[in-house]
């Protein structure tokens, strides 16, 4: 567990005429959770593609250990599969096809999908879809998990639902976490350090650690805390927002 | 219940509509607007049907050019695909082969006749020829546009898993173009009997096409109007068989969706 | 899913495909053709072409009396439209064959190495009128539409000699090419006023009572050719003798089908696929309407058909009518050949 999953050091990335990603520098430890915040098209999943290794950075270096799997936004499951071929194919490396059956049984109970193994995805609401695309991302020996924006498909309870069990299964499974996520909360819920990126060229405008142990509730001081911190750091007035939220609540 | 009730009614309602087909048929051939030999009565043709089921014509007619269409077809299919999977593939031979692959699939088969004829004679070889002209170019080209649009995110999965070459193949690329294959396959069979029955009648010596051919130039209507029959019933039977196909559990979700 | 479905399907396949293609070729039969003679040794045989027509009803009698002879088989294939005889015998696939003479003419013309080695009929033609209509000769016709099989037949130039004869200009009837098989339906739905063709789609209208016989082809032109008996150059050079045994076949059972009409009906019926009533009517109503012998061309009769061809413009060189014909094979004893319509 001791060491570092990512070291960014002043990567850049361009297209063309194009600037997206200027001399980002970031240090990820094994194990840790870092979710990422920022506006809209300013290169998250361009830092996600960098880090997967799909796409490769125009200057500055990028050291990694340990493989990585990606879960997408969504339609990242094979339609053509059944959701236990699908998980399968997580579980490649393993030679010994009674091993292979348990952890598969193994996965299917932990995503709570006893009884869909025969499904294909079609058949599957979009909340199981993404939790089958875990099990597959957290199938086999794999040491960290990309997520690129997993649950903004789903409607806000299911969000909610989505996040209390990834952090129940991550409990389970440790991986080392980077969370692309719109979602502010979700960010605050999950994350031991949350990078806010500025708008394109992106830097790190600040780097927020929460340090209460996971999981956390929804409503725990910190978590709110850091909420607020974040809506500023965006340039949202975080107290206004959050007396409406509150009253809202209330 | 509703299920069960659905399917009653899915034959009842086409069974329905065709007895209400030959009723008007019957009826208008006994009013006899047309002249006897302008619009064979129903029962004429039944009993035409009946004679050539007897002498055994009808069914060797029926397998030759059921034969001719499969032999043709499967052709098509077993060259098109492949191709269609590599130019949908490379870029470079998209470019380079989309302009001729559309020009041929714009002639009509049937132009190509004269030829089939003076390369393959008048038999089997020239109409399954002209079968495999007629399904393969849209096969390829079917092919081709669906590997091309498979999105890139199936590719990233495959790799992110380490499938690649030929499991790759046959994990990823042909089960994302399923649903459309067979889409196209369900067209270019229907094609592929329209042409072998239209070959036959320009040329041949047997085959539904022949019979239909023979019939006109024997004056004898009840016949052909029974071969017609046998055509249609044919067509409908082929397309019955291929949408099969799209049952398979693994391409429901292109249907689906 | 998927594994388990593509087995079955590619099983399936391959059960349909094997079956379908046992059925097509049937190889538990013996071949169908006697090609074997009784002393086992390997007959000749020769495919020769024709339309199911009268103008070519010798061929597939010679089919039918050769089906069990010592000598060469004749093996007569019916084809529905003679583009496709053309193209068979470009193609090399087919080397005898009966046509309408200018076509023969036409290929000639055309590089083709064909000759014609005999008739296959005289007269045979007729042209019908609607039965309504009081037409009496050609020139009440004017104004009217008139079918014919095709520009390049010798229905269309034989017409074309009849208005010239009677003083109808070329633009005072409507011509209409229309496949012969349609005329009588035409011709009942008056869709057309009148129509030249060989028979049995003349007297097809007759039989049904829409048409009435204007003028029969030996009217307009005693001894009409329409169709001859053409071989490629090829045929004749390699196998003289199949080439020999054509012709005499051809004579030999014309002059058959000549003394024995209701046998000759009989037998071509199923050739041709047509009922055998209507052949019957052809060959008996009046017996004179069309003739199996004199089958031997002459230079003035052919040299009539292309001058004629080449003022209608269908064929383009006065195209030298002793390199077209070859009567070297016509045999100079025919006897009707020993037939059992039975
Ligand atoms: N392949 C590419 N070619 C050219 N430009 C690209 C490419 N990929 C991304 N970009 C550009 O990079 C910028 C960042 O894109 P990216 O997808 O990383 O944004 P994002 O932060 O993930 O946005 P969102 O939150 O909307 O998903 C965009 O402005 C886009 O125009
Ligand atoms: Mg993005």
């Amino acid at each position: 567990m001791s060491g570092r999953a990512f070291r960014l050091e002043r990567v850049s990335r361009r297209f063309g005429e194009v600037e997206v990603l200027r001399e980002l520098s970031l240090d990820i430890a094994c194990g840790e959770f870092v979710a990422v915040v920022g506006p809209s098209g300013c290169g998250k999943t361009t830092l996600l593609n960098l880090l997967s290794g799909h796409d490769r950075s125009s200057s500055g270096s990028i050291a990694r250990e340990g493989r990585e799997r990606m879960v997408y936004q969504q339609d990242g499951l094979f339609p053509w599969q059944t959701v236990r071929e699908n998980i399968a194919l997580g579980l490649r490396d393993l030679k010994d096809p009674a091993e292979r059956a348990r952890q598969l049984s193994d996965l299917i109970e932990l995503i709570r999908l006893e009884g869909f193994e025969n499904h294909y995805p079609h058949q599957l609401s979009g909340g199981m879809r993404q939790r089958v695309e875990l099990a597959r991302a957290l199938a086999g020996n794999s040491e960290t998990l990309l997520m690129d924006e997993p649950f903004s498909a789903l409607d806000y309870l299911a969000r909610i639902r989505m996040r209390h069990e990834l952090a129940r299964i991550l409990h389970h499974r440790p991986r080392t976490v980077v969370l692309v996520t719109h979602d502010i909360e979700e960010a605050a819920q999950l994350a031991d350090r949350v990078v806010v990126l500025t708008e394109r060229p992106a830097q790190i405008r600040c780097e927020l650690a929460i340090h209460q142990p996971r999981p956390r509730g929804l409503t725990d001081p910190e978590v709110v805390r850091a909420t607020d911190r974040l809506l500023v750091e965006l340039g949202i007035d975080g107290d206004a927002s959050r007396q409406t939220s509150t009253n809202y609540k209330e | 219940m509703s299920q069960r009730r659905l399917n009653v009614r899915s034959i009842l309602l086409p069974v329905a509509v065709f007895a209400a087909a030959l009723a008007l048929w019957d009826g208008v051939s006994r009013a006899g607007f047309f002249d006897k030999s302008a619009l064979p009565a129903p029962a004429a043709v039944i009993l035409a049907f009946g004679q050539e089921i007897r002498s055994g014509r009808m069914f060797n007619d029926l397998v030759t050019s059921l034969f001719r269409v499969t032999v043709g077809f499967l052709i098509a299919v077993l060259l098109g695909i492949p191709l269609g999977l590599w130019m949908g593939q490379k870029l470079a031979a998209r470019t380079a082969f989309l302009p001729l692959l559309n020009f041929l699939r714009n002639l009509s088969p049937l132009a190509w006749m004269p030829f089939a004829i003076l390369w393959f004679g008048v038999g089997d070889a020239s109409a399954i020829f002209l079968i495999c002209l007629s399904a393969f170019f849209p096969v390829v080209l079917a092919t081709m546009a669906a590997v091309a649009n498979i999105p890139a995110v199936y590719f990233r999965v495959a790799e992110t898993y380490g499938l690649r070459g030929f499991e790759k193949l046959v994990q990823v690329t042909i089960p994302a173009i399923m649903p459309q294959l067979i889409t196209m396959l369900r067209v270019s069979a229907g094609l592929c009997w329209l042409v072998v029955v239209a070959a036959e009648m320009i040329a041949g010596r047997d085959g539904l096409g022949f019979a239909v051919m023979d019939s006109r130039n024997g004056l004898r209507m009840d016949l052909l109007v029974a071969e017609m029959v046998v055509i249609g019933v044919i067509g409908v039977v082929l397309d019955r068989v291929l949408e099969r196909l799209s049952r398979i559990p693994s391409v429901r979700w292109g249907y689906e969706r | 899913m998927f594994r388990s479905s593509a087995t079955r399907w590619i099983l399936g396949t391959a059960i349909f495909v094997t079956g379908i293609t046992l059925l097509r070729y049937r190889p538990w039969h013996p071949p169908t053709r006697e090609a074997v003679a009784t002393e086992g040794v390997v007959r000749d045989s020769l495919t020769v072409g024709f339309l199911p027509v009268t103008c070519h009803l010798t061929c597939p009698v010679t089919d039918f009396a050769t089906r069990h002879s010592a000598n060469t088989r004749f093996d007569s294939q019916r084809f529905t439209d003679f583009p496709t005889i053309v193209e068979s015998m470009k193609g090399g696939r087919l080397e005898a064959s009966f046509m309408i003479a200018p076509l023969a003419m036409k290929l000639r013309e055309q590089g083709m190495p064909v000759k014609i080695l005999y008739l296959g009929h005289r007269d045979g033609s007729t042209v019908m009128v609607r039965k309504d209509l009081p037409a009496r000769d050609l020139r009440d016709l004017r104004g009217k539409t008139l079918a014919v099989p095709s520009k390049y037949s010798n229905q269309y130039l034989v017409i074309h000699k009849l208005m010239d004869d009677q003083g109808v200009k070329p633009d005072e009837i409507r011509f209409v090419e229309l496949p012969p098989p349609d005329m009588p339906g035409a011709l009942a739905a008056k869709a057309i006023d009148a129509y030249f063709v060989g028979e049995p789609f003349a007297a097809k209208a007759e039989l049904d009572g829409s048409g009435r016989v204007l003028y029969y082809a030996k009217d307009i032109w005693p001894h009409f050719i329409s169709c001859v008996l053409v071989a490629h150059e090829k045929l004749i050079r390699e196998r003289p003798s199949v080439v020999r045994d054509l012709v005499r076949g051809i004579a030999e059972s014309g002059e058959w089908a000549e003394t024995h009409r209701l046998g000759a009906a009989k037998v071509a019926a199923p050739y041709f696929r047509q009922d055998e009533a209507l052949v019957r009517f052809v060959l008996t109503q009046p017996p004179d309407r069309v003739s199996y012998r004199m089958l031997t061309p002459t230079d003035e009769d052919l040299g009539q058909i292309r001058d004629m061809g080449i003022k209608a413009g269908i064929l383009e060189r006065r195209i030298d009518i002793r390199d077209l014909v070859d009567r070297s094979f016509i045999p100079t004893d025919i006897k009707a050949a020993n037939i059992d319509a039975q």
